[in-house]
Formats: structure tokens, sequence, C-alpha cells
């Protein structure tokens, strides 16, 4: 497998950052602690998009859909139907699928702009059913105080701690499916229909069953994101759904470069995040300069932070 | 009660009606969605908002607005748009960071409050037929609406710059290649576009509250206008205009809680049968 010696250096590289992530507990800082869980299901958020971004080239404004969907219906299995919270997170994820299914079908028809525009429309669609459905939803309070049973934190006496590492192991089973999935054959035929698409159909794949396949797997990593984003908060609120939430992960992915939807998205979205929390305890007009850098990396570098890097090797090897 | 109820919807029909012209020339010209038409709307109430509060005259409110926000449009287009050209996803996204700049600093100068613009004096009152009665602002809109609507029909169809326009809709390289200045005609449809989301947003934040964050809903509204009708398509923005307003202010009356909800259905009904919308072309939504 190993061929070169950069694919060592990144492996070692990658096996550093694997036990920096394991021993952050360690160090016991709960704020860090904190924000490193935020990180990762920020970033399973932000992986989503970049994946559909990457692969198919198509910018989705519905990634917290299936968060949402899945958090709703946990909530509601645990608070209402008194369900196991097995079953209701199963139910969760299959639910979501359900409506990403039923999305799919009529989006799939559409690419660039007029898939940024009819995302839009389902997310707003289900942002307004989460805010007005209030005898089902509980309207701007949402869904709250939903636990999670005490047998699971075997890792720890530490709450924080045991999310931590449940956090990190689905996080890492999420990144592992995306990596492997972008360097299947899977993952060439979807960047083929997006370099090309009539040129593969001429190929004679079924590139709308291709397309619909990779949005289900988008909208699954979302869902898991989901079912972590109520495990650590305990909660579901339509905030999680609003407009200004789905440009935060489409800002994260841009930023770090879409074109790369683990390391661009998880840079993107530790900068973001990071820049969000300083940010707005510093002023009260954070959000002007978050679209301010938005619209900077947009113009300067459309292809993101993770870019400067490439050009900076490719310009070294120039020489 | 029934008839009041068409009324507001035709009233609402008639500024979404005005948004819907602007982001249909801009999004079937120049294949951007603007994501900030809405941030121009509200941008635009508000301003006018401050005008007719400092002089009292509503007329002279509107005319600011269009050429404030009409302004802004044009540097919008000119400093950067114009170096996106081409790049239709990268264009789409500095319009959502000038949305996300322009709603925070809408909130930072108007203070966030709720605001309604006075309703000018000739406006007040009502007309009554018969058992009936009609707020006379309510009919004002309506009237603009039309007649808005009108102008831009007479330019569009019997004009050269028309002509230019339905061309550059189809195909605006073509367009290009016979000696069209088309870059300068971008610019031009934009900041037209602009200055009527904020005479929109005067009309709105006269009819109705203007609250911050309510860009985000009005850009829906709009967008729905324009999936229904079909991008690019004149009768499309009148039809769809009508469509959504009817049911927005239907919904709102039989069922509050779903009035949003509402709003989707017939978006989803179009969609599954002719995605091209009611009026569109077939090939042009997928560019």
């Amino acid at each position: 497998m190993i061929k070169s010696k950069t694919d060592k250096f990144r492996l070692s590289g990658l096996l550093a950052l694997l036990l920096f992530l394991i021993a952050v507990p360690m160090l016991s800082s709960s704020f860090l602690i904190t924000m490193m869980i935020r990180y990762m299901y920020y970033g399973l958020l932000t992986i989503s998009f970049a994946f559909l971004a990457s692969q198919l080239g198509l910018f989705s404004l519905m990634v917290p859909v299936s968060l949402t969907i899945c958090g709703y219906i946990i909530g509601l299995g645990v608070l209402r139907w008194n369900m196991s919270i097995w079953l209701a997170i199963l139910l969760g994820i299959l639910g979501s699928q359900l409506f990403a299914a039923l999305c799919g079908v009529m989006v799939n028809k559409s690419k660039g702009i007029s898939f940024l525009m009819l995302t839009l429309v389902i997310s707003q669609l289900v942002w307004a059913l989460s805010l007005q459905w209030t005898t089902v939803t509980n309207g701007t309070t949402g869904l709250l105080d939903i636990r999670f049973p005490e047998y699971i934190n075997i890792f720890s006496a530490q709450p924080n701690v045991n999310q931590y590492y449940w956090t990190f192991i689905v996080f890492v089973l999420c990144v592992a499916l995306v990596f492997l999935l972008t360097r299947s054959s899977y993952g060439l035929r979807l960047r083929g229909v997006r370099d090309s698409e009539s040129r593969m159909m001429a190929l004679g794949y079924h590139t709308s069953t291709l397309k619909w396949t990779a949005f289900m797997i988008a909208n699954l990593i979302s869902a898991i994101a989901g079912v972590l984003y109520v495990y650590n908060n305990g909660m579901i609120t339509p905030d999680v759904m609003t407009l200004s939430s789905t440009n935060k992960s489409l800002i994260s992915s841009i930023l770090g470069g879409a074109g790369t939807p683990l390391l661009g998205s998880m840079i993107g979205t530790v900068i973001y995040r990071t820049f969000d929390v300083m940010l707005s305890g510093l002023t009260r007009r954070y959000l002007t300069l978050v679209g301010l850098l938005f619209l900077t990396v947009v113009m300067i570098l459309p292809d993101g932070i993770t870019s400067v890097a490439k050009r900076f090797r490719r310009g070294k090897r120039h020489e | 009660m029934y008839l009041m109820v068409i009324l507001n919807g035709l009233t609402m029909a008639g500024y979404l009606f005005i948004m819907a012209i602007g982001l249909n020339l801009s999004f079937g010209l120049m294949r951007i969605c603007n994501m900030n038409h809405g941030t121009f709307y509200l941008l635009g109430g508000f301003i006018g908002w401050s005008v007719v509060k400092a002089t009292g005259n509503w007329w002279l409110g509107l005319v600011v607005v269009a050429a404030a926000v009409g302004l802004i449009a044009f540097l919008e287009e000119f400093l950067l748009l114009r170096r996106a050209r081409g790049k239709t996803t990268v264009e789409t996204l500095i319009t959502l960071s000038l949305s996300i700049i322009g709603t925070d600093l809408i909130i930072a100068i108007w203070t966030g409050k709720t605001r309604q613009i006075d309703i000018p004096d000739f406006a007040k009152g009502i007309y009554r037929v018969g058992n009936y009665f009609f707020p006379k602002f309510n009919v004002l809109i309506i009237l603009f609406a039309v007649a808005i609507g009108f102008i831009f029909w007479l330019i569009y169809q019997k004009t050269k710059i028309g002509m230019i326009l339905r061309a550059g809709v189809d195909n605006f390289e073509i367009v290009a290649t016979c000696g069209i200045n088309i870059k300068r005609l971008f610019t031009a449809v934009f900041t037209v576009s602009g200055a009527l989301a904020g005479i929109a947003g005067v009309f709105g934040g006269t009819y109705q509250m203007l609250v911050s964050g309510q860009d985000g809903t009005v850009m829906i509204y709009t967008l729905l206008v324009v999936i229904i009708g079909g991008i690019g398509s004149f009768g499309g923005a009148i039809v769809g205009s009508i469509v959504i307003g009817l049911i927005y202010t239907v919904g709102t009356m039989l069922a509050p809680q779903f009035s949003y909800f509402f709003l989707f259905a017939p978006v989803a009904l179009v969609l599954a049968f002719r995605p091209q919308g009611l009026f569109g072309k077939v090939g042009r939504i997928d560019d």
C-alpha cells in the first residue's frame, strides 16, 4: 500500500493526529473538549455538504435537513412515544433517509444553481414545519431534555469525556466511510458525472441512480451528525435549521476548500467555529465580519485555504 | 370575508410580483440566483421608513429608495459580480455573503426594531362597494403592480431593448456575438432589478411590518414565485405571484400553523409534473 515517501509522511501524520485526538480528554480542559465535540458534529455536517460539492459538483443548501428530521424523530420517540433511545435513533435515521429519498427524486433532475435553489426551498420547508407545527415540535422552544442511558458511560466518570469518545468513534467511522467512498470506483464514477454527465450516460451508467445514491449518502452523514447533536446537547430546536445555520456549513466548506471533502471540510470547520466563538464574544457585528471573510475567500481563493498549500507545493516542484 | 382575504392575497401578490420581475430578470439573463434580493427588499423598506419619517413625503421615499438600492445593486454588479462572470456558483456565493453582511448591517443601522412606514394621506381610508370595504392602500399596491407589469410588458415585447433581453434569456452568448454590449446590459438589468426590489420593500413595509430577518422569508416567497412560474418567464411571474399570495393568505386564515407549509404544496406539484415551471421553456433551467 505505502508507495512513496509522501505516503509514509501522510500516514505518520494521520497516526499522530489520531493519537492527539484520543489524548485530548487527558489534557482535560473542559472548554477544549466541548469545542472538539462541536468541531466533530459540525464537521460531519460540512463533510455532508462537501461530499456532494466535491464529488458531484452540486451545492446543497439542505445540509441540516436530515440532522433536523433525525433529531426531532429521536426527541419525539423518547419524549412522546416512550421508546428506547436506540429504537428512536434507528427510526430517526430511517425517517430522515425516507425524506431524503423523496427529495432526491425531486432535485435529481436539476444541477447548478437550480439545484441550489430547490434545496434551499426544501430546507426552508423543514424549517417552517419545525417552527410552526407547534403541537408536535414545541415551536421555538424545541424538544428539550432528551437523555441517553447511563450505561453507555464506559470511558470515564466525567460525562463530557464519555461524550467526547462516543462522538469521536462515530466521527472516525463516518470519515473512514467517506474516505473509502471517494477512493473507490464509485467515487470515480461520481466525479465522472460531475465532469460530464452526458458522456457517463453514453458509457452506459445510470447517472440518475448514481446522483441519487450520493444524495442519500450525504443525507445519511447529516442524519448521523443529528444523532451526535442530540446526544451532546440533549435537545433539538428549529435553530439548527435556519438559513444562517445552513450558511455556516457552506462557509466552512468553502473556507477549507470544497474540492477536498475531508481535509478541507475539517480545516474550514475548525477555523470557522473558532472564529464564530471568538468573534461573537468580541463584537455584536460578528456576522458582518463573517460575511466579509466569506466574501474575501470567495473572491480571492475560490478553492479555499487548502488550495494555498497545493499551489505552494506545485510551485516548488516547478523550480 | 372571503373577498377581503382575496384582496389581501392580491396585495401580497402585488409586491411579490415586483420582486419577482427583478429576480426573474437577473436569474433568466445572468444565471445568478441572487440570494440578496430579499436584503434589497428589507433595505428598501427601512430606507423608505427613514425618508418618510424625516420628510413625511411617501413618494419621495419611493424615489430615494429606488435610487439608493439601485446604486447599491449597481456597485455590487460592477465591483464584485463582474469579476466572477461565467462562474455561476461563485457569483451566487458572492450574493450569499452580501446577504449575510446586509442583514447584519440593517440590524446595526435600524436597531432591529419592528417598523412600519406610515400610510400616505392620499391612500388612507377605505373604498366602499355595496357591503364590502376595501382599504385604499391595498388597491394602490395592486394598481401599481399592474402598472409596473404593463410597462415592463411594453418594454419587453415592443422595444428593441426588450428584444435584446428576450434573446439574452434564451442565449446570451449569441447575443454578445451580435455586437450587443452584454456587460453593460447585465449591469443595467441588475441595477433595475435591485431598484425594483427596493420599491417592493417600500410597498411591503407600508402594508405590513418590517421585521429584521424578513429578508429571508421574502426571498423564499419570491423564489417560489419564480419556480412556479418558470425562470425568465414574464407571464409565469404574474401567475406565480398570484398563486403564492392567495395560498399564503388563505392558508393563514384556515390553518395558521401550516401557513408557510402550504406554500410549498404547489411548488412540489409543479416540480413533480413540470420541472421547468408553468411557463418555463424546457432546457433553460439546467444551464
